[in-house]
């Protein structure tokens, strides 16, 4: 167990979190854009920060990655945070003025316009989608490519992806929307990886449901296709499974 | 038959090779094929002098060497006989180096663009010096002396001690210098603990920037729990206008093992590595010869000295990233990962390298571990300041006239540096300010030039050590445009990962430029203070923490520069193209036509013995007119 | 002690409202494709029956989760889905034989079955009480096999194997 000082308040707490979860255990509200509970924290967006004062020395750090230490002293909401995250969130909304979370985000902290350079981009490079394609769905089909300003996610060479499933997990995840899906018939596009998916048929009602290398994943980690149900859509297992029952009746 | 060394004995058999090398029963001539070298022709100098030793069938020894520092010279020629006094040759070309064959051939002493006479060598490792022959009877008492030449005189060289002194490709010669024998001592005498305190006692800091205390690290490492640990060495050397690490890498590659194999018998490593950026081919090349005569002599691999200790190191190539100097993003390079830095803690000496304690350390740091332990912590931390002991290397470049590399003792001031070492400012020109420590520094002004060089001092006055670079700059320097070329710097270099250093560096940087454009508004100033404070103490690594001091430390001394920019629109250095005007003096213009006849864009009209005159329209502000006129006839406003 | 679902599908009428209590529960809105439970009508029969998430003792959509976003709650051992740890790629909707899991085209989350922690209001509602809510001793189990072995070629993977 180690002992904080968060906020004013002293707070015992198991080892092993980080200053953004015990916040959030004890219901301290840090706002956070790149953070994500299914995957490491990485620090990029630099909204979380907080300041943490250790041996008298203060430092802003940004609250996802900062271990909980015994005697350290986090202030979420001081003048030199508030000051620091207005201005992060100014510079993000030069970015991605049309994106409705860092809209939100400027409003709460006090943002109404920015002086920074106009920019008009859809992607904050928070890295969520990467991350989660990389460690949790395994894949590892989209990255980072160049370097500082010029950086971006895509996928290697930025043409069709051969191992992105299609799942759809990174336009969820993505904090700005700016992944778009579009399933158009028998096909799955994700234009901002230049990927173009086929989709699975359902061998009843014959709608396109779900991208055919999701389904082959899915088959090759599940613990049993005993009846084929893969080839089926959801709903239809459905009526196949009610449709066994009745066929006996 | 093995060449392994595994006792007192066979290292002084190996060191008497290496002598005899060092000083054969004929003529020595070394030259010196750095980059610095290489880079004024010291190659076809040395072709030229091979030719002509085999055409006359000279019995000689012909050797290259790397760089003795007085880069502005090169290229070196060192000439040393048996029983004749040693004579460095400066700027030497093809045509002198004939010349310089034909008089040893004759058996004279060659007078012509002599730099200096060696009167003594100084063994560092052992304490010793060698003299030669002084040269009365042959009446060299003008000829100034090596250690008496102003740029030599207050240099202390320690971590460059073998650098245009030997044959880097020979590792007896190493040896004969007194190399690996702090090796052997360590292994025979010290526990791990002794060679870790005896670093700590020394007062040695990191060289490569941070100033850590190199001991403390130590400790770090050792204590880390796990049997797997590394030893890495950063040489991603990548601030502009630095290239110490280059010159050890490249002239005694030797010094960086010893001194990586101490540490690793120290904390407990079996496998290191040395990253080196691409950009530096000879270093590498250096390195792995380096690295497989180590292994050749049982200096590296297995059972090191024939003990029991075991260790190797692997090179591991930069591919062009300066954020890769930055250790967690060296770290992932060597991964095989995109080199971008993680959040510290946890720190490498817990969790490095594939995640095992990983103890970092830079190419001047490893160079001093050698005579740190052959010499004493005492003796070392005599040398420098009350907090930074032992000496820099800087590399003194820009507006000056002795371009080269420095190794100075701590606490020397600036002044002393740039005007006794440096010679001064080249053309007659006021100095103006003095960068220190690459992007991540700041300038030092003139009035400040009798600040004693250590780590407190000069991040005091707002700039850092840094890895060493100094860069002088005169009136001719507009400070808001290098400021701006420091940023641009960054901006091209910054990873990216995090927002306040990858869009805050562009939002600076679009300002600065506005600046120099003779668009700057009112609150510019402020509003770049604001941004500096956010990228300063949000960003990630130490890249974004340190990219605006640049900004902030020119703000700080030139203040007025600024504001003639924004409020006048005027550049007082005459560099912000925008803001300048070539104009030509009536009164001296004798209308010889040669400037209308040069410009490139046909921007100056005039006939013959008229004064001409600039069509600004189409004026490209190149200065290529200001260049060619023999009549001082054109001034830039 | 677990408690579990089972449907008596000769007494469904299809009168669906379960679906309207479930949706109104929890969505607040009577919409039968927000519901989670779903009757499978068969009108030339004259049979209905209403399929749900049976709540499995070895889930596939749990052992599929890639971000392990589903569990079982403690005190129900209900089949949950942590909302704010699902990464929405719909896997366990693929892994599920029976599509037990949905999502919810608004409201962007997983919605499943969750026993109403504990007091299923469909059970409650149903005119003709075709669902119920059983107990897992050891009558309860030997009731559950039996009930879905009849439909169901996943008996070991919701019931947990043998007898």
């Amino acid at each position: 167990m180690v002992k904080i000082v968060i906020d004013g308040k002293e707070v015992e707490v198991e080892e092993g979190l980080s200053v953004l979860e015990l916040a959030e255990k004890i219901g301290v509200k840090i706002p956070t854009l790149c953070y994500h509970p299914a995957v490491s924290a990485y620090g990029a967006c630099r909204v979380c920060i907080v300041e943490v004062i250790e041996k008298g020395l203060s430092k802003l750090t940004t609250s996802c990655t900062c271990p909980v230490e015994s005697g350290i002293e986090v202030k979420t909401n001081s003048e030199k945070v508030k000051k620091t995250r207005k201005l992060i969130v100014e510079i993000l909304l030069a970015r991605c003025p049309d994106a409705r979370i860092i809209q939100d985000l400027a409003k709460q902290v006090g943002v109404e316009k920015t002086r920074a350079p106009q920019k008009n981009e859809n992607c904050i490079l928070c890295g969520l989608c990467m991350r989660i394609c990389r460690e949790i769905i395994g894949v590892d089909a989209i990255g980072f490519a160049n370097r500082g300003h010029k950086r971006k996610v895509t996928t290697p060479f930025e043409i069709q992806s051969d191992v992105c499933l299609g799942c759809g997990a990174c336009a969820f995840v993505c904090p700005t929307g700016a992944i778009k899906i579009e399933d158009v018939e028998d096909k799955r596009k994700i234009d901002m990886w230049h990927t173009e998916l086929a989709k699975v048929k359902c061998e009843r009602c014959g709608r396109y449901f779900f991208p055919e290398s999701a389904v082959e994943h899915v088959k090759r980690k599940s613990l049993q296709d005993i009846d084929g149900f893969l080839k089926l859509c959801p709903d239809c297992r459905k009526r196949v499974l009610a449709n066994k029952l009745v066929c006996g009746w | 038959m093995s060449k392994k060394i595994a006792s007192l004995r066979e290292l002084d058999d190996l060191r008497k090779r290496g002598l005899k090398s060092l000083y054969p029963d004929k003529p020595r001539i070394m030259v010196g094929m750095a980059t610095c070298g290489l880079a004024t022709g010291g190659k076809k100098v040395f072709e030229i002098l091979s030719k002509g030793i085999e055409k006359n069938g000279m019995d000689a020894k012909l050797i290259p060497t790397g760089c003795l520092g007085y880069c502005q010279k090169e290229p070196l020629v060192d000439v040393l006989r048996p029983g004749w006094p040693r004579i460095i040759y400066q700027q030497m070309d093809p045509e002198k180096a004939e010349k310089l064959l034909d008089n040893i051939n004759q058996g004279n002493i060659w007078r012509e663009n002599v730099l200096a006479k060696m009167e003594e060598d100084e063994f560092l490792i052992f304490d010793e010096k060698r003299k030669y022959p002084s040269g009365s009877e042959a009446n060299l008492n003008n000829t100034p002396s090596y250690q008496q030449l102003p740029f030599y005189k207050k240099q202390l060289r320690i971590a460059t001690r073998n650098c245009g002194f030997i044959n880097p490709t020979n590792l007896a010669e190493y040896v004969a210098r007194g190399g690996y024998y702090s090796l052997f001592k360590v292994l025979t005498q010290y526990e791990p603990e002794q060679v870790i305190e005896e670093v700590i006692n020394s007062g040695l800091r990191g060289r490569g920037g941070a100033g850590f205390p190199t001991g403390r690290k130590w400790i770090y490492s050792r204590q880390a729990k796990g049997d797997i640990k590394y030893v890495i060495c950063n040489a991603d050397e990548g601030d502009p206008g630095a290239y110490m690490d280059r010159s050890i890498l490249e002239g005694d590659p030797h010094s960086i093992l010893e001194g990586m194999i101490i540490a690793a018998y120290a904390i407990g490593a079996r496998e290191g590595y040395i990253y080196v950026r691409g950009e530096y081919p000879l270093a590498i090349e250096r390195l792995k010869e380096a690295i497989h005569q180590a292994q050749d002599y049982g200096f590296l691999g297995n059972d090191i000295l024939g003990g029991r200790f075991s260790f190797s190191i692997n090179i591991s190539r930069g591919a062009g990233a300066f954020v890769c100097g930055e250790e967690t993003a060296l770290i992932a390079s060597i991964e095989g990962r995109q080199g971008e830095p993680r959040p510290r803690p946890p720190f490498p000496a817990q969790s490095g390298l594939w995640g095992k304690p990983s103890n970092i350390n830079n190419v001047e740091t490893w160079a001093n571990i050698p005579v740190i332990i052959a010499r004493g912590a005492d003796w070392f931390s005599q040398i420098g300041t009350q907090r930074s002991k032992g000496t820099k290397v800087f590399s003194l470049v820009g507006k000056i006239n002795n371009t080269g590399l420095v190794e100075v003792p701590m606490g020397i001031t600036l002044r002393e540096i740039i005007y006794d070492i440096g010679g001064g400012i080249p053309g007659g020109k006021k100095f103006k300010a003095v960068q220190t420590g690459g992007p991540s520094g700041g300038c030092v002004p003139s009035w400040l030039l009798n600040l004693p060089v250590d780590y407190e001092q000069l991040t005091k006055v707002g700039s850092i050590m840094g890895s060493g670079g100094m860069i002088v700059i005169d009136e001719d320097t507009c400070v808001v445009d290098l400021a701006r070329y420091f940023l641009s710097f960054l901006q091209d270099e910054s990873c990216g990962k995090c927002t306040s250093c990858r869009e805050g560096i562009g939002w600076m940087l679009e300002i600065l430029t506005r600046i120099t454009h003779g668009k700057g508004e009112e609150g510019d100033i402020e509003l770049l203070k604001q941004i500096a404070e956010v990228v300063k103490n949000a960003s990630l690594c130490g890249l974004g923490k340190t990219a605006p001091n640049s900004v902030l430390t020119t703000f700080l001394y030139f203040r007025d520069e600024y504001e003639a920019h924004i409020k006048d629109k005027q550049c007082p250095a005459r560099v912000c193209r925008d803001l300048i005007t070539y104009i030509i003096n009536e009164e001296k213009c004798t209308g010889c036509m040669r400037c209308a006849k040069e410009c490139p864009q046909e921007a100056i009209v005039g006939e013959r013995r008229k004064p001409h005159r600039i069509m600004q329209k189409k004026c490209i502000k190149c200065g290529i007119c200001y260049e060619t006129c023999k009549f001082d006839a054109i001034k830039v406003e | 002690m677990k408690r579990v679902l089972l449907v008596n599908w000769e007494k469904c009428i299809g009168c669906r409202t379960c679906e309207m209590i479930c949706s109104l529960l929890n969505e607040e809105r009577c919409n039968p494709t927000e519901a989670r439970i779903t009757v499978i009508k068969f009108e030339e029969k004259g049979a209905n029956f209403p399929v749900y998430c049976q709540n499995c003792e070895a889930p596939a959509c749990e052992a599929i989760c890639p971000a392990k976003a589903i569990y079982k709650d403690d005190i129900t051992e209900a089949v949950l889905v942590d909302v704010r740890r699902c990464i929405g790629c719909r896997m366990c909707i693929l892994a599920c034989p029976i599509g037990g899991l949905s999502f919810h085209p608004a409201r962007k989350e997983i919605i499943k079955c969750d026993l109403c922690k504990g007091d299923p209001a469909c059970v409650k509602y149903c005119p003709e009480g075709a669902l119920e809510v059983v107990s897992l001793d050891t009558i309860g189990v030997k009731r559950r096999r039996e009930n879905i072995r009849k439909f169901s070629s996943y008996l070991d993977m919701m019931t947990g194997g043998k007898e």
